[in-house]
């Protein structure tokens, strides 16, 4: 967001300097993007953390010296906690105070998360610990969406790949339960349409889905990641098309898709064992895929989408390099085959830059 | 995104928050209700406690408990639990009123809390536990013997007192006193030093 106005600024003044814009469509242009800036700022921020800081101060004074109370007193103390810092947000919103207010905010989810542990040592419960992760993330949800905080979404989030994360430690199964509660965290931040708070939605989902590729089928599942992420990075490019205004960019969602479908076929590559032929194949495939994708990102000015290829691209040949040194390839045909390939690659971005100057300019 | 904060009259943000604070308070409260419902009324039975290595029983203040009943040879195994799934341990008592497992499966073969006195069931519990997959490498259907965990594992202590119930744990001195509910869920209710009830905590 902040980049976004930095950069739309510079710009501003340039179209202003070259006649193109009007000196009121210039104000009007400003105006509206003031009413854009999120009056989330630095003190807004501090005070998040402070909150954090003082519910966990709270809980281990609580923690350290609440034996001489007995448990109705405990009980009491931590609903009062919570109910106190609701309360704080609910006035500092009505006083117009935002930002502190979502610092409250954060400091009732932390509570309430405490609340479930000392709870849990008061009656010395020892059960399946993910579980009490899953019951904070949607206390955390609850308040995220019934009250417009976006930390408290993120932390939903966190706390639910905590959750799922754990829960695959113990079991070293898919974790499908992350599915539903990942969905319900990202309907409510798209429902808000915050950007960033999707941007780690997009994370998590990526993460699981490679993740996925390890567990599934014994373990077997790289084809499936694969598929489900040019599934993804077709839709993003169907999506960047039409031009649709989205919560997330649509170039940011092909992104996804680029860097799951890479995971899976560098899994298909090197992680599984394969013939000599197929890894050819395959490599051959991951290559020119991920050339595809520099092309398509350098003609539409996607810098992700450029970036996560070139970054694919020296992945792909470092891994390549490592495996096929000592084996059948051996390191000459190696070498040869990158050498060619990276001809190629300065080929195709000659020409894009001749294209580019004749078309006058492009990115930089 | 913040003006729609903004706008929101003062009436709908205390109904958002009265509602978020009352759901919240109603799962912690539910939390309560449900142990001490577990501790009230379900059967108590009382287990011997293991020593175990010494040097892992302190992770800050409180014990960490392992039972007879905690490693259960694979043999006992029937059926194949999923992975991640709960497990079911029907425990059976012997004349000496020691606790000894008999079985463990995916599902419940006997009612977990039978009527005392009714023969021959009346002397068998089924306890729900569960098992990390890494830790009983017969849940995957290699040998070895399942670590099984009831929830009963940690004692909190007072601060200070901790050491003095290492030591009566390493001289297995010590007893656990546990509920069992209906559905086979286990809830420590106190510890028994030399057949006497320390550390008894009252329910609320």
């Amino acid at each position: 967001m902040w980049g976004y106005q930095g950069r739309i600024e510079r710009d501003l003044d340039r179209w202003r300097e070259a006649g193109w814009l009007t000196p009121e469509g210039d104000t009007r242009i400003r105006a509206e993007l003031a009413l854009r800036r999120p009056r989330y700022g630095l003190s807004g921020a501090l005070a998040v953390l402070g909150a954090l800081l003082l519910g966990f101060a709270a809980m281990s004074f609580v923690a350290a010296n609440w034996q001489e109370m007995s448990k109705l007193a405990r009980l009491m103390l931590l609903f009062a906690s919570i109910i106190a810092a609701y309360g704080t947000a609910g006035a500092l919103f009505v006083r117009g105070l935002a930002s502190f207010a979502h610092a409250a905010l954060v400091l009732g989810v932390a509570l309430f998360g405490a609340s479930i542990m000392l709870i849990a040592q008061m009656y010395h419960m020892d059960g399946n610990p993910p579980d009490v992760v899953l019951v904070w993330a949607g206390g955390a949800l609850l308040t995220g969406a019934a009250l417009g905080s976006n930390p408290a979404l993120s932390a939903a989030m966190l706390l639910a790949c905590l959750w799922t994360g754990w829960e695959v430690a113990l079991t070293s199964e898919v974790h499908w339960l992350f599915l539903p509660v990942w969905a319900a965290v990202t309907a409510a931040m798209a429902w808000r349409e915050w950007s960033a708070g999707l941007l780690l939605a997009g994370v998590a989902i990526s993460v699981w889905i490679v993740a996925l590729g390890y567990l599934f089928n014994d373990g077997h599942a790289h084809e499936l990641v694969t598929l489900l992420g040019l599934a993804i990075l077709a839709a993003g490019v169907v999506l960047v098309q039409r031009q649709l205004h989205l919560p997330l960019q649509p170039q940011v969602i092909a992104g996804f898709g680029m860097a799951i479908a890479f995971a899976g076929s560098l899994a298909l590559q090197f992680v599984e064992v394969v013939s000599t032929g197929r890894l050819i194949v395959l490599s051959a495939l991951t290559l020119a895929a991920l050339l595809a994708a520099i092309y398509w990102g350098f003609r539409t000015g996607m810098r992700n989408v450029l970036w996560l290829g070139y970054t694919g691209f020296s992945i792909e040949i470092l891994a390549l390099y490592f495996k096929t040194i000592g084996t059948l390839m051996g390191s000459s045909l190696f070498f040869l085959v990158t050498g060619l390939l990276v001809i190629g690659l300065a080929v195709v971005a000659f020409r894009l830059h001749e294209r580019q100057e004749a078309s006058g300019g492009g990115m930089s | 995104m913040m003006g729609a904060d903004q706008a929101r009259s003062g009436r709908s943000i205390w109904t958002a928050i009265a509602t978020v604070v009352s759901v919240q308070l109603a799962v912690l409260g539910y939390i309560v209700f449900d142990r001490v419902r577990l501790l009230s009324a379900g059967r108590e039975i009382v287990l011997d406690v293991v020593p175990v290595d010494p040097r892992s029983l302190f992770r800050g203040d409180y014990v960490i408990l392992s039972y007879d009943i905690s490693q259960i040879s694979s043999a006992l195994l029937e059926g194949k639990p999923a992975k991640g799934a709960p497990l079911f341990v029907t425990i059976g008592q012997d004349a000496a009123d020691k606790w000894h497992v008999s079985r463990v499966g995916a599902e419940m073969v006997v009612p977990a809390t039978p009527e005392a006195g009714t023969a021959p069931a009346g002397k068998q519990v089924v306890l729900k536990a569960r098992s990390d997959a890494w830790r009983s490498p017969a849940i995957g259907g290699r040998a070895g013997p399942i670590f099984a965990r009831y929830g009963i594992e940690s004692y909190f202590v007072p601060e200070g007192q901790g050491l003095a119930l290492e030591k009566l744990v390493g001289e297995k001195k010590i007893k656990a006193v546990v509920a069992v509910g209906r559905d086979g869920t286990a809830a420590l209710k106190g510890l028994m030093v030399d057949g006497k009830l320390v550390y008894r905590e009252p329910l609320i």
